[in-house]
């Protein structure tokens, strides 16, 4: 009996030069580039929101358990970031060479301490309230659930790899905004506004994202 | 409350259900265009919704428009007659055209401004 040659589609045995897994997903509707680029938007925003989250927990002297629950997001959006850059290559992409690019193409705003700096180059936080930094968060997170639930919409039903992390990310971004909206009600407002949630097993622990570690507590 | 009538061009290659026609809306001042529009049924780009990311991006043919909530633009926007919808409040009737993301990237790149300059 003859050996049958291998399955090949249009992409010839062998060939290294082009990806089934881009073709498929190009056949299925979806525009390669542009989903490529809003993935390094979207992780831009995941690595930025990971160093300014870095600097707005350091901000929350006083209020352990606010830090806590900064750290918690901030250690998942690194998570986020980790997951899906190996599908930015998949994807023929790249992340940019210089991290100013990076960060000035990344989809979501800046999280910056909300205070002025002051004379000497610091920050100036003798005004600075509690609530002003909890709503930066809370935006930020917000931003973050748009960016995803539009990756999903590119996705759907044609990108099953890219869909499931979006979603993955997705589920973690409107947890972090239910901590945030609850953290937030309380702080400004006195009202009591569950988010429905307890402590992370662990310090970022990214339950539903969690790709490669770098170490124990991350 | 104002109330405005706002026209949205949305060009034939824009990836919207209504592409190729002119659909009318109407918002109120304190509403954004974006989100009226697709309240009523134009699901317009969009990313951030914040005024950074620019994918909303729109020419403006006709009006005026208070942009004072995005969190990035620029003055040379508005003199380029680019607005973005997301956080932009009608001031008057308006006409625009919608889907100009590639077209405010190219004009951002070419003032040396975020994010245009980091993807041209």
């Amino acid at each position: 009996m003859a050996q049958k040659p291998h399955s090949s589609g249009s992409v010839a045995p062998g060939d290294t030069t082009q990806r089934v897994g881009i073709t498929s997903i190009e056949a299925r509707g979806v525009d390669v580039e542009e989903l490529r680029e809003k993935l390094i938007d979207a992780i831009g925003a995941e690595f930025t929101t990971y160093y300014y989250y870095s600097n707005l927990r350091m901000h929350l002297a006083g209020n352990e358990d606010y830090k806590e629950i900064t750290e918690d997001a901030r250690l998942e959006d690194r998570a986020h970031f980790e997951l899906v850059l190996p599908r930015v290559y998949e994807l023929g992409g790249a992340l940019p060479n210089d991290i100013r690019d990076f960060a000035d193409r990344a989809a979501c705003p800046d999280a910056e301490v909300p205070t002025p700096m002051s004379d000497d180059g610091g920050f100036d936080t003798s005004g600075m309230e509690v609530e002003d930094v909890l709503e930066v968060l809370l935006e930020a997170e917000r931003c973050a659930i748009r960016t995803w639930s539009e990756v999903c919409d590119m996705t759907r039903d044609a990108d099953p790899r890219t869909y499931d992390m979006a979603s993955r990310i997705l589920q973690e971004e409107i947890e972090h905004e239910a901590w945030f909206v609850e953290l937030l009600s309380m702080e400004r407002d006195g009202e009591i506004n569950p988010a429905g949630h307890f402590v992370r097993g662990e310090p970022g622990e990214a339950p539903y994202s969690t790709n490669r570690r770098f170490n124990d507590s991350a | 409350m104002a109330n405005y009538t706002v026209e949205v061009e949305v060009p034939p290659d824009c990836d919207v259900e209504q592409a190729g026609q002119t659909v009318t809306i109407e918002v109120d001042e304190d509403d954004y265009v974006l989100d009226a529009a697709r309240k009523a049924g134009v699901w317009l780009p969009a990313d951030c919704q914040q005024g950074w990311c620019t994918t909303c991006a729109a020419a403006l043919l006709d009006g005026e428009v208070d942009q004072s909530d995005s969190r990035r633009y620029y003055d040379v926007d508005a003199e380029a007659g680019l607005i973005l919808p997301c956080t932009g409040k009608p001031r008057s009737d308006l006409r625009i055209r919608a889907c100009q993301h590639e077209r405010m990237l190219d004009h951002r790149a070419a003032h040396d401004l975020p994010p245009g300059s980091s993807k041209r």
